[in-house]
């Protein structure tokens, strides 16, 4: 896609591997440095990857709990975790292992325990409501697993939507490429109620890449939908990482799904159990069915264990 | 099950508050017309019970058919029946248990003079002098200082007149009767039980009161009652009435047409009557309860249905562990039956809350009122079932959503798509034509002259208020029908404006609108109806001031205006006065001729006037269709109004027999009447002397002293008649319902007696200072009290200052269905704000800022607010337009559609929206964005 190249500067066929790589290794290496002196290696931490810019969202030391007292229940753990830029990852565990309330707090929907957020380099954790606002608008970008359309407005309206709320300019050109992409050149006039779930969720996939945000956070963008539209998705949200650089963060629990990953993460009661890479689709399986054996993360394939773990 | 209803009840109360505010206004409304029709019919049936106290009435027996006869003296009695002779009364008081008899005189249009030297003023109360006498009693009146007034140097005064004028017995003050001033000494005091609802109550002489009340009766020898008492201090019983009423039917004679009847009956038809004329208020009060319920049922139809969608999980449990529909249905019902029963109770004691502070409020304000305001027992019941039922009918179909909701509730954010409205706009725009017709029908009849707009002569007879009210009738009731499918082009066209300043916000708003239609016009509707009948009458109000404008700004040449407060005669001395006031030219002066017939008729909606030529050349240049208005005057033809030469097809030239029928003294009969009397009187004398009772004799020569001559004089009926020609038919508004002839011919065929000044104008001399003229002139009249003076601004001002206290309260009556319109908008938006949890969510998650969110609900506030205050602007300046056109000839000449206050009833309808948008708004953000949009 060399006549889009320009817009950002990873974006770049060959880059993709090499940096992909070199990302996870620093993220696994820096988590590994976390765990011994967690508070003072956040700062550490923060330059690092400022100066390396192949991290576009980082977690530090992030906890999250819900409840008080007797009935406390702890989503996340002291987690600390890197998304690289221009990478699709995708993070995986079972029902209530913390895998959405990270993601949450990673998009800044949800205010952590402790530890901090940042994305971008921009301290997500501590933002008031208007600069989530103007970080929603910069650098994010949501795909929802259900209701990601606004009902009322037309296909087109609602990839169209992020750019007019945050009033910048439409680049016609990008929009044009993004729909023939995702192939609804001929459904842009119709209202969401008019389109098929895949059709539905592709759209959503437009517009979140309509304003070219830094990290799409993508939350089971295909639990609703049968096989062949999940297909379609998760083709064209891989096609996005590899031709335009997009970062991408997924939550689900579809091994299929996470095996379109660059990077697959696996959280377990609030940690982080396993950190692979490029996994094929018969290794998350297996780590899932080892898991249902005895309970006890297996050890990790092609990654280094994170430190979590060990804890 | 009704435990859990109870349960949920108590934990959805916080969400009930504003479904009780608007039951509880509603009920309040109901609850209070009640109370004030009640207060209304206790006060005038108390009042009748002491001011018409008497046992036994005796009256004519035809009722009159001639309605322009003057009931000027007569009582507040409904029904007109024909004169009686006073003379009967002597009759009647010889008949056993009668213990007096009188003919009633009570002369209103007096003024009373206060310790101060002002008149005293009421708040529209009549000031009314009563005859009394110890022989003549007024049984309800009890004297708590001095006595009954003697002669005509005397007047005594109910507690309140006293006291508002500061006098008391053995002052001296004036009292201004029809012919003038005179000074008089209070001779007593006297209480009634109930108040006298602001009325000034003067006690006089009845020899006065039958002086007065002679000079304006058609006969000073009849009245409409002779009121008989049977008892001087207790009334009687129906029974004991009815016996009475009786014994002097048997006594009057043959030919009298006279008969008695029971005070009850009488009372029961006079306070009939009036309360039917009061009866105007309930319905107006009614039709504001009406709104407040129909937004109130609406508020808990959406209330509930923001709860059972909320519940849904809930019922679907309670159905999976056996729950039958019918369980779950009375869940919720059981929660309306609460809500009703509160908010009705909250309304009743709001109404009756309202009801005692207007009482204490006229009480201020000069209008004492001791009627029953309490709520009566079927009031309040009645406030309660309305309450109820709108509570149970607003929580009918989300309860039957709750009822059917399915055990695996699969919950479904996307509403189900609302049923096509095309059905309701083709109803609702049929309805609206037809309304329209029936107003282009209205319009026809008003305009056409001579025949009408139609072949038929049953359809031209129609009378214009009909078609009128049925057409306003079908075009509100059209609209509202309508309203759903005017919804998404109104949206359009009312989010062009907000969608191009807000290209997001503006759209979606928009767009939000058309998806429950039906919600959307009904939240208008409330707003649609108190916007249309404001605007209506604003529109009326406007055009009724600003033709009295036009008419004097125009027209009016004459540089003051004279008239009187005192029923509109125009005291002689008042109009010598003026004449000789320095730098006054002329003056011309209308006379008020009565029992004028037409060709043997009288024409009840003219009035006849005597009036000078110059009074059509100096006063008012009168516009002609025919013929010049001052030459006929002088060449002693008639001058017509256009209307009234329309009703009766008369054309200038037309030759018209004007009669006229004055009383007059009959010479011979009072002659043959005292000399009947002496002769009656010394053939008395002489029994008893012959008798030997000589002390008899003398007692009977000093009553004969007594009698009062007036009841001697006999009067009769005289008709004159003369064929006159109509000399012009005039267009002038001002000169509306009105036939003028010159002074000559009103003298030639009337007695003096029976012409009325009714208003005066004067003409400055040339380059006279008006400013100082109109000093020496209230100068002038200042010892008549009752005569006001007017330059053309105040004259203006006297129909604009009645039209404003109108206006005042409507525009009070305006704000309170702003405020419940605020409660429906505020309502439809936070259920449609409920409904769209994830989607504002999802908003927020791309990055919609709160206030893009707050701006988005706004727009769609503001937008539902001036739908439906627009939709009320057109159709209400529409019926208004409307009554201008059907009634330009009755002083509605001008229409004045008033722009600035339509404007500024849609700057308040923004308002309105922008307020209505703000809690509901909050209620949207304080959602976290990630309750919004998880989907666990």
């Amino acid at each position: 896609m060399a006549r889009h190249s320009a817009h950002t500067p990873t974006s770049t066929d060959t880059s993709l591997t090499a940096s992909s790589a070199s990302t996870a290794r620093e993220a696994g290496g820096a988590a590994i440095s976390d765990s011994t002196k967690r508070i003072n290696a956040t700062g550490t931490h923060n330059s690092v990857s400022h100066n390396d810019d192949g991290v576009v969202a980082y977690a530090a030391n992030l906890s999250k709990t819900y409840g008080t007292k007797d009935a406390v229940v702890t989503a996340l753990d002291h987690v600390n975790v890197e998304f690289g830029r221009g990478q699709m990852t995708a993070i995986m565990g079972p029902s209530g292992s913390g895998k959405s309330t990270l993601m949450h707090c990673m998009a800044g929907l949800d205010t952590p325990t402790s530890g901090q957020v940042f994305v971008e380099g921009l301290e997500v954790s501590a933002m008031n409501q208007r600069q989530l606002t103007d970080l929603r608008r910069k650098e994010i970008g949501f795909i929802f697993q259900s209701f990601n359309l606004v009902p009322t407005l037309t296909a087109e309206e609602n990839i169209l939507l992020p750019l007019q709320i945050s009033r910048k300019p439409i680049d016609r050109a990008w929009f044009d490429q993004i729909v023939r992409v995702v192939g609804l050149k001929q459904r842009l006039g119709h209202r969401p109620s008019q389109l098929s779930g895949g059709q539905q969720q592709r759209v959503a996939c437009a517009r979140a890449m309509m304003a070219r945000p830094s990290v799409i956070f993508a939350d089971e963008p295909t639990g609703n939908l049968d096989s062949r539209s999940s297909r379609e998705v998760l083709s064209f949200l891989q096609d996005s990482v590899r031709e335009y650089g997009q970062s991408i963060v997924m939550v689900t629990h579809d091994p299929r799904a996470a095996s379109y990953a660059n990077r697959v993460l696996v959280l377990a009661d609030g940690q982080i159990t396993q950190d692979m890479h490029e996994p094929s689709y018969e290794q998350i399986l297996q780590v899932f069915a080892s898991e249902g054996d005895d309970e006890q993360p297996t050890q990790p394939t092609t990654s280094t264990n994170p430190s979590e773990a060990s804890l | 099950m009704i435990r859990i209803g109870l349960r949920d009840a108590r934990s959805h109360f916080g969400r009930f508050i504003m479904s009780i505010i608007a039951i509880a206004l509603g009920v309040a409304f109901v609850v209070g017309s009640f109370c004030f029709r009640e207060m209304l019919n206790t006060q005038v049936s108390t009042m009748m019970a002491t001011n018409s106290d008497h046992d036994v009435y005796v009256r004519g027996v035809d009722k009159a058919k001639d309605s322009s006869a003057m009931s000027m003296g007569g009582g507040g009695a409904g029904e007109n029946y024909n004169q009686i002779d006073n003379s009967l009364a002597t009759t009647i008081a010889k008949v056993e248990g009668v213990s007096s008899a009188s003919a009633t005189a009570t002369i209103t249009g007096t003024v009373l003079v206060d310790h101060d030297g002002n008149a005293v003023s009421t708040m529209g109360a009549p000031t009314m002098a009563i005859g009394m006498s110890s022989s003549e009693p007024w049984r309800s009146a009890h004297f708590t200082a001095g006595s009954y007034p003697k002669g005509e140097n005397e007047i005594a005064l109910h507690q309140f007149a006293a006291d508002k004028a500061k006098l008391k017995v053995g002052d001296t003050t004036t009292i201004v009767y029809e012919d003038g001033p005179k000074k008089v000494t209070v001779s007593g005091i006297f209480t009634t039980q109930t108040s006298q609802a602001g009325a000034i109550i003067i006690g006089v002489d009845p020899s006065v009161a039958r002086h007065y009340y002679a000079a304006t009766a058609p006969d000073p020898n009849t009245s409409a009652l002779i009121g008989v008492y049977g008892n001087a201090s207790t009334p009687l019983s129906n029974q004991a009435q009815q016996q009475l009423a009786d014994n002097i039917n048997k006594a009057l004679p043959a030919g009298s047409r006279a008969h008695a009847v029971t005070g009850d009956e009488v009372r029961k038809e006079a306070t009939k009557s009036i309360q039917d004329a009061m009866g105007f208020i309930q319905p107006l009060i009614l039709i504001f309860a009406i709104i407040a319920l129909f937004v109130g049922s609406f508020i808990i139809a959406n209330t509930f249905a923001m709860i059972v969608r909320e519940s849904m999980r809930g019922y679907a449990l309670l159905r999976s562990v056996g729950a039958s529909p019918r369980q779950v249905f009375s869940t919720v019902i059981i929660q309306a039956v609460i809500l009703g029963i509160v908010g009705s109770g909250i309304g009743t004691g709001l109404g009756w809350g309202i009801i005692k502070l207007i009482v204490v409020g006229l009480a201020q304000a000069g209008t004492p009122l001791s009627g029953q305001s309490n709520p009566t027992v079927s009031g309040m019941a009645i406030g309660m079932a309305v309450g109820l039922i709108v509570s149970l009918l607003g929580a009918a179909i989300p309860a039957r959503d709750a009822a059917l909701a399915p055990p695996i509730q699969a919950m479904n954010e996307t509403v189900n798509p609302e049923k096509s409205v095309t059905l309701r706009g083709i109803i609702g725009a049929v309805m609206c034509a037809l309304g329209l017709a029936s107003w282009a029908f209205t319009q026809a009849l008003a305009t056409a002259g001579g025949n009408g707009p139609t072949p038929w002569k049953g359809v031209n007879d129609i009378a214009t208020g009909f078609p009128l009210g049925f057409g306003a009738a079908l075009l509100v009731i059209g609209a509202i029908v309508l309203g759903p499918a005017l919804v998404r082009p109104a949206g359009s066209a009312l989010g062009w404006l907000p969608s191009h300043i807000f290209r997001v916000t503006g759209r979606l708003a928009t767009r939000n609108l058309s998806r429950s239609k039906r919600r959307i016009a009904n939240t208008a509707a409330a707003l649609f109806v108190g916007v249309a009948i404001v605007s209506c009458l604003g529109v009326v109000a406007a055009s009724a001031k600003a033709s009295v404008a036009d008419i004097i700004d125009t027209g009016l040449k004459a540089d003051f205006a004279v008239s009187s407060a005192s029923y509109g005669r125009l005291p002689q001395g008042a109009i010598d006065a003026i004449g000789k006031t320095s730098g006054v030219k002329s003056t011309v002066t209308n006379r008020m001729v009565m029992g004028v017939k037409y060709n043997g008729k009288s024409i009840d909606s003219a009035i006849t006037t005597a009036t000078p030529a110059a009074m059509f050349s100096e006063v008012f240049a009168a516009t002609t269709t025919g013929g010049s208005a001052e030459q006929a005057i002088a060449a002693g033809k008639l001058v017509v109004a256009k209307n009234i030469a329309n009703d009766n097809n008369w054309k200038v030239g037309d030759t018209i027999t004007v009669s006229a029928t004055s009383t007059v003294i009959d010479e011979e009969a009072t002659k043959q009447a005292q000399a009947g009397y002496q002769t009656q009187v010394q053939a008395e004398v002489q029994q008893r002397m012959a008798a030997g009772d000589k002390a008899g004799a003398q007692q009977a020569m000093n009553e004969a002293k007594n009698v009062d001559p007036a009841t001697l004089v006999k009067t009769k009926s005289v008709t004159k008649e003369q064929p006159v020609k109509v000399g012009a038919i005039v267009t002038n508004s001002a000169y509306a319902g009105g036939i003028y002839m010159s002074d000559t011919m009103a003298n030639d065929l009337s007695d003096s007696q029976m012409q009325i000044a009714r208003n005066l104008f004067v003409i400055a001399k040339p380059g006279e200072d008006l400013t100082a003229l109109h000093e020496r002139l209230l100068k002038a009249v200042k010892p008549y009290y009752v005569v006001t003076v007017m330059d053309h601004d105040e004259y203006k001002s006297t129909t604009s200052s009645m039209v404003n206290q109108i206006l005042m309260i409507l525009y009070a009556l305006l704000a309170l269905s702003i405020i419940i319109a605020i409660f429906g908008i505020v309502n439809t938006l936070a259920l449609s704000v409920s409904e769209r949890t994830r989607e504002i969510g999802l908003l927020r998650a791309i990055g919609t800022s709160r206030g893009q969110v707050r701006g988005m609900l706004a727009i769609e506030a503001v937008i539902i607010s001036v739908f439906g205050t627009l939709l009320g602007l057109l159709i209400g300046t529409g019926a208004g337009a409307m009554i201008r056109s059907v009634y330009k000839s009755s002083g509605l000449e001008k229409l004045s559609i008033p722009w600035s206050q339509l404007v500024i009833f849609l700057v308040l309808a923004v308002v309105v929206g922008l307020i209505a948008s703000v809690s509901p708004a909050s209620r949207a953000l304080k959602k976290p964005v990630l309750d919004a949009v998880s989907s666990e």
